[in-house]
């Protein structure tokens, strides 16, 4: 996969301060770069534009741009939003994290049991669950880095093998999360993740998104361990010889993940008061598609964090301005599909002005 | 679809006008309607969130709703997908809420994470009848009425029919469960075994997750089949693992008694299984979407002040007695 590598230099995706390593500088701006660049932003303006267009209308209000329209749009897409973050670190470094779902299941799970029949507190909680995910991560990313194995295929096996544990917490039921004070009731403080701030407007659950947003986005253009990032996703061998500690880089972007697969499991718990070994099926697929469609490269080296969440963004306005028209899932599932191609079509393009023939 | 809306609130504010001046003429203002804007002859928009179209069940479910709404003049059926995600099926009812459909029938993928989203269509001044799966709260009160089947029940009846008809006599018997965790999986577990205590004599040897889907079932059972080889009945907890384990019994060149719940119609049906004499019996699982068109009738056309807050549609046994008489219907 990576033997073929070339620089990934002056990358057109993502601002890649790392890929300094193997320079070769360039003298004229690819336009089609720039459009790769902002690709789901592009994208997210025109859903937007689609779904004012196509809304339809009541008294003359458009109720695609209603205030509890947007909130809806943006807490439906918070859990594989956050997901979809930690996913951006693993494909920058041309790995893949299937896991993240499953974890998620987990997390909610043990959420929910840990306050409801071991009487822990909310603190104590949050944190086992945190930690949990990260030593998720860490165990597959070390797995793949010490026994050279595919990510793809280890984090196949950390999916089966999450939901497995999520069923033995679980003993194979459901656990209700019930508010109040006492044994086997959680601190009611917990439902804020259900609800919404600021007048009632702005759901909970996406601003633990956009903080977690934030935080990743510095992390990841301001710091070294950022630089690193791109670095073993661009040349793996260029970073290993330039002293960035490639497994540790590895094993790192993987902790995250675990670490976001369970901060969403918790916002989960906390919206739908409620853990099932079953929550958060599916949900690595819509993370990597939005990470694509925010023009994250699959071969690594490439991205950006504000492309994830417009490509987030777009998928969760897209699916809303469907549903408002009545339009059937099939066509979502369609329209989707088309968006996925185009966002990778254009990427291979500039790959291929760039010679890089991929 | 749009023009419908519009037209409906000029029709209906007019319809109102008029229903508003008959009240007044009538003198009876005993309790107001359900729906202020209900009207004989207006136009209404009904939103459903169905849990998972992917299930053969639920598809069934859709096209009886859809059958019984289009026999209903003014009626407009909306049906939302929640693709087995408490998240997408929570986003699906906000949106129904943000059109303000007249009308919203649910059938809750799970009963907690749902019940806040059936809270805010309340609070909307939206009843909400749930079809098939309860949200938290009492009917009548949290959300307007719930018509369904009773899992538990239904699958505690195939356990007595086991116990009584099937193994007067006692013998082995295996069970096969839906999703585990998941609350229909939970509850007709549950009730099969509840069921089968009637006869001390049976013991149930093996319990399998095969997640309502035929091949997991086939595979679960041949494995049953392998270890348990006396093994005589077996509970499905849908028709569709149900008919994954005929053939696993037909591999195996046993003859299980197989017993299915739902009791779907069609070719591919647990109701001509059991006329073909594949399976002892299958307990039907009623969709109640002819009664939830019924009180959506009565909420919106007839101005109802109040409707019944549970109807429970009852299961019947199919057995082979009566299986090839119910096959036309």
């Amino acid at each position: 996969m990576s033997d073929q590598k070339i620089s990934v230099a002056a990358s057109p995706a993502g601002s890649s301060p790392a890929a300094q390593v193997t320079a070769a500088p360039k003298h004229r701006v690819d336009p089609l770069a720039i459009v790769v660049r902002f690709q789901s932003l592009i994208g997210l303006v025109l859903v937007a534009i689609g779904g004012v267009i196509f809304s339809p209308r009541r008294h003359g209000e458009i109720l695609f741009l209603n205030p509890d329209n947007i909130a809806n749009i943006v807490r439906a897409v918070s859990e594989t939003g956050i997901i979809a973050i930690g996913m951006t670190f693993v494909i920058i470094t041309a790995g893949i994290d299937l896991s993240v779902g499953a974890v998620l299941g987990l997390s909610a799970v043990v959420t929910a049991t840990m306050m409801i029949s071991g009487g822990f507190g909310l603190i104590p909680t949050i944190l086992a669950v945190l930690v949990m995910g990260v030593v998720f991560g860490i165990v597959q990313g070390t797995i793949s880095t010490r026994f050279r194995l595919e990510p793809f295929i280890v984090t196949l096996a950390g999916l089966q093998a999450a939901r497995g544990l999520a069923l033995i917490v679980s003993g194979n039921q459901y656990i209700n999360i019930s508010y109040g004070d006492g044994p086997g009731l959680a601190p009611p403080v917990f439902a804020v993740l259900g609800e919404r701030l600021f007048d009632n407007t702005v759901p909970v659950a996406t601003i633990v998104f956009i903080i977690f947003a934030a935080i990743a986005t510095l992390v990841l253009n301001t710091t070294r361990f950022g630089r690193y990032v791109y670095a073993v996703g661009g040349n793996e061998r260029a970073a290993r010889i330039s002293g960035v500690p490639v497994s540790m880089v590895k094993i790192a972007v993987y902790a995250i993940t675990g670490f976001a697969s369970a901060l969403a499991g918790i916002v989960h718990a906390g919206q739908f008061n409620f853990g099932s070994a079953n929550d958060g099926m599916g949900y690595e697929l819509t993370a990597i598609a939005a990470v694509v469609i925010g023009g994250t490269s699959l071969f690594g080296g490439a991205g950006s964090m504000v492309g994830t969440v417009a490509g987030t963004i777009m998928l969760g306005a897209l699916a809303n301005i469907l549903q408002l028209n009545n339009i059937t899932p099939a066509t979502q599932l369609l329209a989707t599909a088309a968006i996925i191609v185009l966002a990778a079509v254009l990427q291979s393009l500039v790959r291929r002005r760039e010679g890089l023939g991929r | 679809m749009k023009t419908t809306l519009r037209g409906s609130r000029v029709l209906r504010t007019a319809l109102l006008a008029g229903a508003a001046g008959l009240c007044i003429a009538g003198g009876a203002q005993a309790a107001d309607p359900m729906v202020k804007a209900c009207a004989k002859d207006g136009q209404f928009v009904i939103g459903f969130s169905q849990a998972n179209n992917a299930e053969p069940y639920r598809q069934h479910v859709n096209d009886e709703l859809t059958a019984a709404a289009k026999e209903v003049p003014g009626f407009t059926l909306q049906i939302a997908d929640g693709a087995g995600n408490v998240n997408t099926q929570t986003s699906q009812v906000d949106n129904f809420i943000t059109q303000k459909v007249d009308l919203l029938l649910i059938s809750p993928f799970e009963a907690a994470p749902l019940t806040p989203a059936v809270k805010r269509a309340m609070d909307a001044g939206i009843p909400v009848i749930e079809l098939d799966r309860k949200t938290v709260g009492e009917p009548g009160k949290d959300y307007t009425a719930f018509i369904g089947g009773d899992n538990f029940k239904i699958a505690e009846e195939a356990g007595k029919f086991t116990a009584t008809k099937l193994l007067p006599d006692g013998g082995e018997a295996a069970v096969l469960e839906g999703l585990p965790s998941s609350t229909p999986a939970v509850e007709r577990l549950n009730g099969f075994k509840e069921g089968v205590k009637a006869n001390a004599k049976i013991q149930i040897v093996a319990e399998q997750a095969a997640d309502w889907v035929p091949d997991k079932a086939q595979t679960a059972f041949a494995a049953m089949l392998q270890a348990h080889p006396d093994i005589k009945v077996l509970y499905a907890s849908n028709d569709m693992m149900a008919a994954g384990a005929l053939l696993a019994a037909k591999g195996a060149g046993k003859d299980v008694k197989i017993i299915g719940t739902d009791g779907l119609p069609g070719p591919a049906g647990g109701i001509e299984a059991v006329a073909k004499g594949d399976w002892a019996a299958t307990f039907t699982y009623p969709t109640g979407a002819k009664e939830a068109i019924e009180m959506s009738k009565k909420i919106l056309l007839d101005c109802a002040t109040s409707v019944e807050p549970t109807v429970t549609v009852d299961t019947t046994a199919i057995t082979a007695e009566n299986a090839k008489q119910l096959m036309g219907k």
